[in-house]
């Protein structure tokens, strides 16, 4: 596989939806679609466990020849044990860098957070994001390096959303 | 006891916010992208990452 020039936010989403994944956009993508000016080179998508999303959610990552991103440089594919167990999965695909997580914070899972997300129309899909406040509290929850810098820009963000007219663009 | 996470500061009304908070972040580019549709925000994002990437491709055809 060519490596991919850069990240394609759109064609991945369209891969997932195609196959009818259950997942919503957790991460730097789910700021930016929220409003926040921040800066990511990958997709991070937060999934369902249960069986049958599994299964298409695997077929996605084989449309889409996903590996996993080893820095020892092997060839290493996601499979149904893997997503069925393991956290996370940092994947290079064909259109670019694809996190598919398993929970995220402290933890919490594709059902914890499912509730407190907006759906969001783009272009012609329709795509489930994790809101700006929980895209927050999972980040002070991570409380990595890079999670911490970004951190004022979402608090802002959230402020002012919070004082905009209703009548504004979500 | 842990502390409770730092808040945003309070901010004006929005015709009258400044260009920068008290902490450093750049109202105004928040500003900007809170102007723009879900999809508008996406390709924006989208636009960055590719900028970026044709810098480093460039750079690296320059060594």
């Amino acid at each position: 596989m060519d490596e991919p020039r850069s990240v394609r936010f759109l064609g991945l989403l369209r891969a997932l939806l195609r196959h009818g994944v259950d997942f919503f956009v957790v991460g730097g993508v789910a700021a930016q679609l929220e409003g926040a000016p921040i800066l990511t080179f990958d997709l991070d998508v937060l999934y369902d466990k249960n069986p049958e999303n599994l299964a298409r959610l695997l077929a996605a990552l084989r449309e889409l020849k996903a590996r996993y991103r080893d820095p020892a440089g092997r060839h290493i594919e996601p499979d149904a044990e893997k997503l069925a167990t393991l956290r996370l999965h940092l994947l290079l695909t064909e259109l670019g860098a694809l996190d598919v997580l398993g929970s995220i914070g402290n933890g919490l899972t594709y059902h914890d957070l499912v509730g407190r997300t907006i759906l969001y129309q783009l272009g012609e899909s329709q795509v489930h994001v994790l809101e700006l406040a929980a895209v927050i509290e999972t980040k002070e929850q991570a409380n990595r390096d890079k999670d911490r810098a970004a951190l004022p820009v979402l608090r802002q963000t959230l402020a002012m959303k919070a004082r905009l007219k209703p009548d504004a663009k979500s | 006891m842990a502390q409770p996470p730092p808040k945003a500061p309070e901010l004006p009304p929005e015709a009258s916010w400044p260009e920068e908070s008290p902490d450093g972040v750049d109202l105004t580019l928040i500003q900007w992208t809170l102007s723009l549709t879900p999809l508008e925000r996406l390709e924006l994002l989208q636009d960055w990452v590719d900028g970026l990437a044709e810098l480093r491709n460039g750079r690296a055809s320059e060594r």
